[in-house]
């Protein structure tokens, strides 16, 4: 065997990958060859030395905090079990079209306007930069109508039709927010208001959001709800949140870890 | 050994068979998957991050993300490796979000390990230091291969599989960083190399 032969199966040599054969050969080339019998003391020394990095245990807070997530995950996917079947990928195409005829009208405009918007731009190239803002306003204002009439839905899924319609509100103006951070307070469906959480991630320096977000932060029970208010708010550097999360600890219902995700909340954003 | 390796076998079968049923909704069987891989994981995240708590925190973040993400398990390959790419994602994640944090350097010294009689102690302290030390100047690949080859049981061929390299690269990066820690180790133990 050749000196850089031997080199590439010193790793194989040190965790015992390799044959009978390979080892004696690697045996027979060292006891004649110096530099490689260096390299091999070397490399087996340091792998050797490793050795003194000894297993250490984990606190016993670990397995708790497992298990508080692994039940709080189970609650939450058997209710979304039974609120959300499976669905096909047609079906759920479907299920983005709305069911009130007036919502159906408003996403039909919405279509036509876009359209129309899109044809007049490849046709004509010196297109007006004020009528496509005009029209731009218009889009905005239908969406906002289009979300808003969503949100009232009597189905979870339109409801959350209507929070991803607002997703692209460049304004979303004081009635979407007022709706959105109602469907946090009050919606039945968690997923629902998980998706209010998310949309008001988007508007969180419009009027309003911060003081609603941190109000909500009491009002909610589940805590998947809880760690997602939790999260925007550090991730908003809402200091203010601090007196809202610490009243949130003194709940005596308040599982694990979501007191710990509010400890850690005050700690990162008391520096 | 032989027996060992049907052993193995069985294992493996029934970690992938968890997994599944995981993946299939009964995410309860997560715990037994927790019972069997934590301390395995607690100690990958440890030697690589070389603080408890942070470890703690990620461990926990490895088997959250293995139940958000159950349904991408296609129960084709060794559970293990699975788990560590997601271990690897996390950690990497930790990285990104944490490029200020306090260097790997001055962490390790939050661990206590054993305690022996007291100059063998100081002496194994002193050393288990150097190599720390030693260990956390090395890149991020290097230690995450170093490890895993040297304490989380994996063969190369499945390092190559979870990092999606070849075996060759993984071989050649398990004996630079072996060479690099050795010349490391020796300029923090003195300043003469090995």
């Amino acid at each position: 065997m050749k000196c850089n032969n031997i080199k590439d199966k010193i790793p194989d040599y040190l965790t015992g990958e390799l044959e009978d054969s390979q080892r004696r050969s690697i045996q027979d080339h060292i006891a004649e060859c110096l530099s490689c019998r260096e390299e091999l003391e070397e490399m087996t020394a340091t792998w050797t030395r490793l050795g003194v990095l000894d297993e250490e245990q984990p606190s016993r807070d670990m397995r708790t905090k497992f298990y508080a997530m692994l039940e709080t995950y189970k609650k939450e996917a058997e209710q979304k079990k039974t609120e959300e079947p499976r669905r096909s990928f047609g079906e759920w195409l479907s299920l983005w079209w709305p069911k009130r005829p007036a919502a159906q009208f408003a996403l039909s405009a919405t279509f036509l306007l876009v359209g129309l918007i899109g044809g007049f731009f490849i046709q004509s190239g010196s297109f007006q930069a004020q009528t496509a803002a005009r029209l731009n306003e218009e889009i905005q204002s239908m969406r906002r109508t289009l979300a808003v009439s969503l949100m009232n839905q009597p189905s979870a899924s339109e409801r959350i039709k209507g929070i991803n319609t607002s997703y692209d509100l460049e304004k979303p103006g004081a009635e979407t927010i007022e709706m959105l951070l109602q469907t946090l307070n009050s919606d039945p469906n968690i997923n629902v208001r998980l998706a209010a959480v998310d949309a008001l991630y988007l508007f969180y320096n419009q009027p309003g959001v911060r003081d609603g977000l941190m109000n909500s932060l009491a009002q909610q029970t589940s805590p998947l709800v809880q760690v997602s208010l939790i999260d925007l708010l550090v991730d908003i550097r809402e200091r203010k949140a601090v007196d809202a999360f610490r009243r949130l600890i003194n709940k005596e219902e308040l599982i694990p870890a979501v007191k710990e995700k509010a400890e850690e909340g005050i700690q990162k954003l008391s520096f | 050994m032989k027996a060992q390796n049907k052993g193995k076998k069985v294992d493996v079968f029934s970690d992938n068979q968890l997994m599944e049923q995981v993946r299939d909704g009964k995410v309860e069987k997560m715990a037994i998957l927790f019972e069997r891989y934590h301390m395995m994981l607690f100690n990958f995240m440890l030697r690589l991050t070389g603080n408890k708590n942070i470890s703690e925190d990620l461990v926990q973040d490895v088997f959250y993300r293995m139940l958000r993400y159950r349904h991408t398990y296609k129960g084709k390959n060794k559970f293990t490796i699975w788990m560590y790419q997601i271990a690897r994602n996390v950690h990497i994640d930790y990285l990104r979000k944490n490029k200020n944090a306090v260097p790997l350097d001055d962490q390790w010294e939050e661990i206590h390990s054993r305690e022996p009689a007291p100059m063998e102690h100081m002496e194994q302290e002193k050393d288990i230091q150097l190599i720390r030390q030693a260990m956390s100047r090395l890149s991020v690949k290097k230690r995450e291969i170093l490890i895993l080859s040297r304490f989380q049981d994996l063969k190369y061929k499945e390092i190559a599989e979870l990092m999606d390299c070849h075996i060759g690269t993984v071989k050649a990066t398990v004996h630079r960083a072996i060479k690099d820690l050795g010349k490391i180790y020796g300029e923090l133990s003195g300043g003469i190399t090995p």
